[in-house]
């Protein structure tokens, strides 16, 4: 029998699980492998067990807390999928305020009927199998892993910078082009996208291991931006990984 | 040896002329302020004078990316990929630049013989170009002068913004047949190349610094401003470091091997099955690259694996230098050693 799958969306734009359905020319092979049993997206079924569980979006509510824990209950593997899910990614950014300024600010005079939490990655919940980084995630990525799963060998993972692959393509660096990147401390197999068309890394799919952190601020400083707007490039998507 | 008087306007005419013997490479113009060596489509378009390109001219033998084979999960079969000679003309190369492709072939082709490095090699000839060294070039000072011939077919150095063009092999001799854009002249020598950047001992005593080297202070300080991005080590001339991976395509049925740059510098480069990493922090991988480039091959070759080119320390986006740090390592054994700086 195929695999069953299933996509669930938290706190997120959709803009990843969107992206699958952009997928086209390889939705038919993908579905060769798979079925997909729940998809809010894109059905109306629902099933009861999961071989591999998508799981897209940060959890910040005591709701999707429970709503997480049943689904990691229901599924065999467990895959994040985007940023938010994998470190919570812009969302984090909430965290970086207390939580009842961030609750006033949204929902004003009636923050009481909405409870919340700071915006944490699904694994600060439950145990996540594996990752797929970027926002979105790329398709590429996505299908790797899935092929992957299929095939039961081990995902890719991407332990070094975005800096490599752009070197690999030899694009002229975007530092000598007068441009603050953030690809030295940022996890690649983005095939470095970005940067080869002229737009610095944002560090969307999360900081390496271990980066060095004041290297990396002396580096942005020393090429023109405050300390100020250094550290709030870095918080961009990182805001739970690094503590500036 | 003989040498011809060429104007720098007939360039472009010999460039033409060397297409006759295989695809013609030659540095162009990238991005804002970058080169590369790419194909010569339209030998106007050829920059003659250029600091350094990108990555070097190992693009050529080594690719960044190279797909080994095909394989097929259905048939249980694979098949190599069979990399074919052509002949190349590699135009505009500077003097460091063929020295590191000389060490290549030292580590590609000693012992067993990579095939594919080998066969893209064979059937390549060189036109060197003299160059103004700019403030990252440090290559007289591990032994490579701009003028050094060894290699090359022909030679073009650079007078008064014309050139002299030196014919250093039969292959040279053969592919200036039929160009009557050069006259016989007598050799000049240029003494007002001056390099910028150097490196305070002769290279010959580096190996006895770095003896000592290994448990230096200098290293934490280099660690502590590398952001560990990999770029000295993917842009160096000499690194021939790469990493296999095989992935499927999504019918789940055939898939490729493909071979890619690794780089010592990156945190993942020394890890193995179970996590264990054997060389787990920056500072123990900052001294390996050094180490590699200035110690362990070259006790057993006698020469400095580093070919002075700097793109290490151009492209480095935290401006750590190479030679800044053979430097300060030269003080500290100096200050071990006598206690009192030495006059070289």
């Amino acid at each position: 029998m195929k695999p069953q799958v299933a996509f669930f969306d938290f706190t997120s734009c959709e803009g990843c699980q969107l992206n699958k359905l952009n997928f086209e020319n390889d939705l038919l092979d993908i579905l060769k492998h798979v079925d997909i049993v729940e998809f809010r997206e894109a059905m109306d079924d629902k099933a009861d067990h999961y071989d591999i569980a998508f799981i897209e979006g940060s959890i910040t509510s005591p709701s999707c807390v429970e709503r997480i824990h049943d689904i990691r209950r229901r599924c065999d593997v467990l895959v994040a999928l985007g940023s938010c899910a994998v470190n919570g990614g812009v969302n984090a950014m909430k965290n970086l305020h207390p939580i009842d300024e961030v609750r006033e600010t949204v929902y004003g005079d009636d923050k009481y009927l909405f409870a919340t939490l700071p915006a944490m990655a699904v694994s600060s919940v439950v145990k996540v199998d594996y990752e797929v980084r970027g926002c979105p995630m790329t398709q590429q990525d996505f299908l790797k892993l899935l092929i992957a799963l299929v095939l039961g060998k081990q995902p890719p993972k991407y332990g070094s910078p975005v800096c490599v692959e752009c070197k690999l393509k030899e694009n002229e660096c975007l530092y000598n082009r007068g441009m603050v990147c953030l690809g030295p401390i940022t996890r690649g197999g983005c095939d470095a996208v970005c940067p080869s068309f002229g737009q610095f890394c944002t560090g969307c799919r999360g900081l390496l291991d271990n980066p060095n952190i004041d290297g990396m601020l002396e580096v942005m400083t020393s090429h023109g931006i405050s300390l100020d707007e250094a550290k709030k490039r870095m918080l961009l998507y990182n805001s739970n990984e690094v503590q500036l | 040896m003989e040498c011809f008087s060429l104007l720098r306007s007939d360039v472009p005419a010999l460039i033409d002329h060397l297409g006759d013997f295989g695809e013609v490479l030659a540095p162009h113009g990238k991005g804002d302020v970058s080169y590369s060596f790419e194909a010569v489509q339209d030998s106007s378009d050829v920059v003659l004078d250029y600091n350094r390109t990108l990555l070097p001219l190992k693009k050529m033998f080594l690719p960044p990316v190279e797909k080994l084979m095909g394989f097929s999960l259905k048939n249980k079969s694979y098949e190599q990929v069979d990399v074919t000679i052509a002949p190349r003309v590699f135009f505009g190369v500077h003097s460091y630049e063929m020295q590191s492709i000389l060490r290549l072939d030292h580590s590609m082709l000693s012992g067993s013989v990579e095939s594919n490095y080998f066969k893209r090699r064979q059937s390549s000839r060189f036109v060197g170009i003299s160059f103004e060294p700019d403030e990252f070039h440090f290559s007289e000072s591990v032994g490579i002068v701009i003028e050094e011939m060894e290699g090359f077919d022909l030679f073009l150095n650079e007078i008064d913004g014309d050139f002299q063009l030196y014919v250093l092999t039969d292959n040279g001799q053969g592919m200036l047949n039929g160009f009557d854009k050069i006259n016989l002249t007598e050799p000049e020598i240029v003494e007002e190349r001056h390099f910028k950047k150097k490196i305070r001992y002769h290279f010959n005593r580096l190996p006895r610094v770095f003896q000592y080297a290994y448990h230096s202070e200098v290293w934490a300080d280099v660690a502590s401003r590398c952001v560990g991005c990999g770029a000295c080590t993917l842009t160096c001339p000499t690194c021939f470091c790469f990493d296999v991976q095989d992935e499927v395509e999504v019918t789940a049925e055939d898939g490729m091997r493909q071979r890619s740059w690794d780089s010592c510098m990156l945190s993942t480069f020394a890890e193995v099955a179970g996590g264990e990493n054997f060389r787990e922090k920056t500072i123990n991988r900052t001294r390996h690259r050094l180490f590699r480039k200035f110690k362990y091959i070259t006790d057993e070759e006698g020469l400095p694996w580093c070919v002075g080119c700097g793109r290490c320390t151009a492209f480095c986006p935290a401006g750590i230098s190479m030679p800044d740090i053979v430097n300060e390592l030269i003080q500290e054994d100096e200050k071990a050693q006598y206690h009192r700086p030495v006059r070289v």
